[in-house]
């Protein structure tokens, strides 16, 4: 009997999951197990024979001192985009629910560039940049506009950023909206007869309820930035002169070019290691800070 | 009621079986798939597959297209990969030699039509020895000029009289007092790293083997680029294209419309660029149509090879899959290629869409004139031989590009440069 019943939990269990657990297994896992076998290979992408080397690879990695400048860089590009964009939208929910005019049609604009694929708004922006702000810099005499963002190694940075932010503001808005949404009106309500008001109820009162929207939206911002690649391709292709190179197209180009596969999953492995670190960090850190109504 | 159903049934029945009994009609056909990474031609393909399956019915041939500008390599790999190889294709002879255990060699006793091969083309494929691929069009580049512009200031203006970087500079001069920007550069790795950096390793020698011999001593940490004379020749040169550069404002653009278009409407002289530029340019309005190329000298001396030269190439191959393809597949391949390299129906197709063919039997037609300027170079053999870019390394051009841009905007001087180029290739694995 209780036989019967495992099979037949069993049976409804794989109706409903089976279907999404399949498709996991063999795009995910699998690709992901194969993945790290080849990091112990020396596999060039066109033989088919290659041979086991052990840590050979991973060695290689942490001696390339342009992965870890790139690296580097990639950290910083994520802890800029990822602030700003979250301030940018916690700043653009705050405004937008709090009953102004239009406020719909606002919501609907600033979440349009979501809707965007990246290699798309690469190029709009590559264009923007190199052709639009430098006929206005041209126009108008300013000096830092005349020549396109994309060309200087310092700036081309700040143009991914900048349009990092552009795109993932209006998505992270949606999220805090919502959070804004759910905080009950009698809590405001309870707060203002307790003389919090304006700032100090923003403080303490609405972020300390609104934890949760911070978490889920740190936690998309750092491990998106840390995948970008689309915009990084389209908009800046890693020039001037390798500079805006990020992690994630080094690992492509390292695999995919030079033909060195194993280094270049290697180099995928350990990006991989440490955005699953620095994410679930910060999910576990943010996390504490949830309070309840 | 009955009938209609009876009727109904009979009719379903009768297309069910014709379904079934056609492949058994038609059982020898062959299906083909040929993967083209010639990405601005891909019409030129479909069409002339249409045209062949009405001659040869039995054959079918479907397109695998690449995109311009998308990964080349990364697709073939996974087409490989994931057992999908085409039967045929055309690629870049750096990547036959990648593949060279899968491809089909061909045999000048086998394949008696490659006779029609112009003499010497046929090396283009042969590679570690052995032809893996026929090639089928020609390309050049070098410093490209806009014959209306240059003879405005210079009314008989010769080519063949720039062999000597004093007399490139004059040239450079001349235009500049006249007020025309001299020359264009175009600010992307592919183009200062691949193209010209690769003249250093191309003109070491005419032969193939000189040029590979010194990427090898270069692997092997026993050449320092620095102490090359061509390198230092090459980049004294390359000192004056960037000092009379057209972008010099703003170098690292690298749009290549803005600038294809900006040369072909002549707002400067000349252009570090290729015949290939043509796909682009002959469809702009408002421009000018008549183009040559001059050779880029590295040294002051006249008779240097590379000084009165301009690079011809063949830069693409066909070739055929061995491993994942049936015999059928394989005879019906090598006869397609037959058919479209050498049949004047086949050849038709090249030449409509501007192909410059290495074949002797192709028939005269009139070419634009960047391609016709580089026929000229040929006929006379005045052409430098790139066969050594074969061995460059994938990221060859990526890696040391983006030191020749850092170079051009001076963030780094000459003895970084030769240094980068140095640990890059003693790098290589």
């Amino acid at each position: 009997m209780s036989n019967m019943k495992l099979h037949k939990k069993m049976g409804l269990f794989l109706v409903f999951a089976g279907p999404a657990l399949f498709a996991f297994i063999s795009v995910l896992l699998l690709p992901l197990i194969q993945g790290v076998v080849f990091t112990f290979t020396d596999w060039n992408l066109v033989s088919d024979k290659f041979s086991f080397i052990g840590l050979q690879n991973y060695q290689t990695v942490f001696r390339d001192r342009e992965f870890i400048a790139q690296f580097l860089l990639t950290i910083k590009y994520v802890l800029y985009s990822s602030v700003l964009s979250n301030l940018a939208a916690f700043t653009l929910a705050y405004l937008l629910t709090s009953g102004m005019r239009g406020q719909n049609l606002l919501r609907g604009a600033f979440f349009l560039p979501n809707l965007i694929g990246g290699i798309v708004l690469g190029y709009i922006w590559k264009f923007i940049f190199s052709n639009v702000l430098t006929q206005l810099g041209k126009s108008l005499g300013i000096e830092v506009l005349s020549t396109s963002f994309l060309t200087h190694p310092q700036r081309a940075i700040w143009a991914m950023i900048i349009v990092t932010v552009w795109q993932y503001a209006g998505y992270l808005m949606m999220i805090y909206i919502a959070g804004f949404v759910a905080i009950p009106q009698e809590t405001q309500e309870a707060a203002d007869l307790d003389g919090a008001h304006g700032l100090s109820r923003l403080l303490r009162i609405t972020i300390p309820l609104m934890v949760p929207s911070f978490v889920i939206c740190l936690f998309i911002s750092i491990s998106r930035g840390f995948m970008t690649y689309d915009l990084n391709l389209t908009l800046t292709n890693g020039g001037p002169f390798g500079s805006t190179q990020l992690a994630a197209m080094h690992v492509y180009q390292k695999a995919f070019l030079a033909k060195q596969y194993g280094i270049g999953q290697a180099e995928a492995i350990v990006l991989f290691i440490v955005v699953a670190l620095i994410s679930v960090t910060q999910v576990m850190l943010t996390k504490k800070l949830e309070v309840e109504a | 009621m009955l009938q209609k159903r009876i009727l109904a049934t009979l009719l379903s029945l009768a297309v069910l079986l014709a379904m079934f009994a056609f492949p058994a009609l038609a059982e020898e056909q062959v299906k083909l798939t040929y993967y083209s990474t010639s990405a601005e031609v891909n019409t030129m393909f479909e069409e002339m597959f249409v045209e062949y399956n009405k001659l040869f019915p039995n054959v079918v041939i479907e397109l695998i297209p690449t995109g311009v500008g998308q990964g080349q390599q990364e697709q073939l790999a996974s087409l490989y990969a994931s057992g999908n190889a085409p039967t045929f294709m055309n690629i870049d002879p750096a990547n036959a030699l990648d593949y060279k255990d899968k491809l089909y060699y061909f045999d000048e006793n086998n394949e008696t039509w490659l006779s029609n091969l112009a003499p010497g083309a046929i090396e283009a494929g042969r590679l570690d020895g052995n032809i893996l691929g026929i090639p089928f069009s020609i390309q050049g580049y070098g410093l490209n000029y806009n014959k209306r512009v240059v003879e405005s200031i210079i009314p008989d203006f010769d080519p063949a009289s720039i062999n000597t970087r004093d007399a490139l500079q004059a040239f450079f001069e001349k235009l500049d007092a006249a007020g025309v920007p001299p020359t264009m550069i175009h600010g992307a790795n592919w183009s200062v790293g691949s193209h010209y950096l690769g003249l250093t390793y191309a003109v070491q020698s005419p032969e193939t083997e000189g040029g590979k011999a010194f990427i090898e001593g270069l692997m092997r940490g026993e050449i320092d680029i620095a102490q090359d004379p061509i390198f230092q020749g090459y980049m004294d040169t390359f000192d004056l294209l960037v000092k009379y550069n057209y972008n010099k404002a703003d170098p690292l653009v690298g749009d290549y419309n803005a600038d294809t278009q900006a040369f072909a409407q002549g707002k400067c002289a000349t252009f570090f660029m290729g015949d290939w530029s043509w796909t682009v340019i002959g469809a702009y309005e408002n421009r000018d149509e008549e183009f040559g190329f001059i050779p880029i000298p590295w040294s002051n001396d006249p008779e240097a090879y590379g000084n009165s030269q301009v690079v011809a190439t063949m830069p693409k191959i066909m070739c055929v899959d061995v491993s994942q393809s049936t015999p059928a597949q394989q005879k019906a391949a090598l006869e397609m290629l037959r058919w479209m390299l050498t049949e004047p129906a086949g050849q038709e197709y090249f030449i409509k869409t501007g192909f410059s063919m290495p074949y002797t039997n192709v028939r005269d037609a009139d070419y634009n004139s960047m391609t016709s300027s580089i026929a000229d170079y040929m006929s006379k053999g005045k052409t430098i031989n790139i066969g050594a870019f074969v061995y460059l390394t994938g990221d060859a051009w990526t890696k040391t590009g983006d030191l020749m841009l850092k170079y051009m905007v001076g963030v780094i001087d000459r003895t970084q440069l030769a240094q980068g180029i140095n640990e890059y290739w003693r790098n290589v694995q």
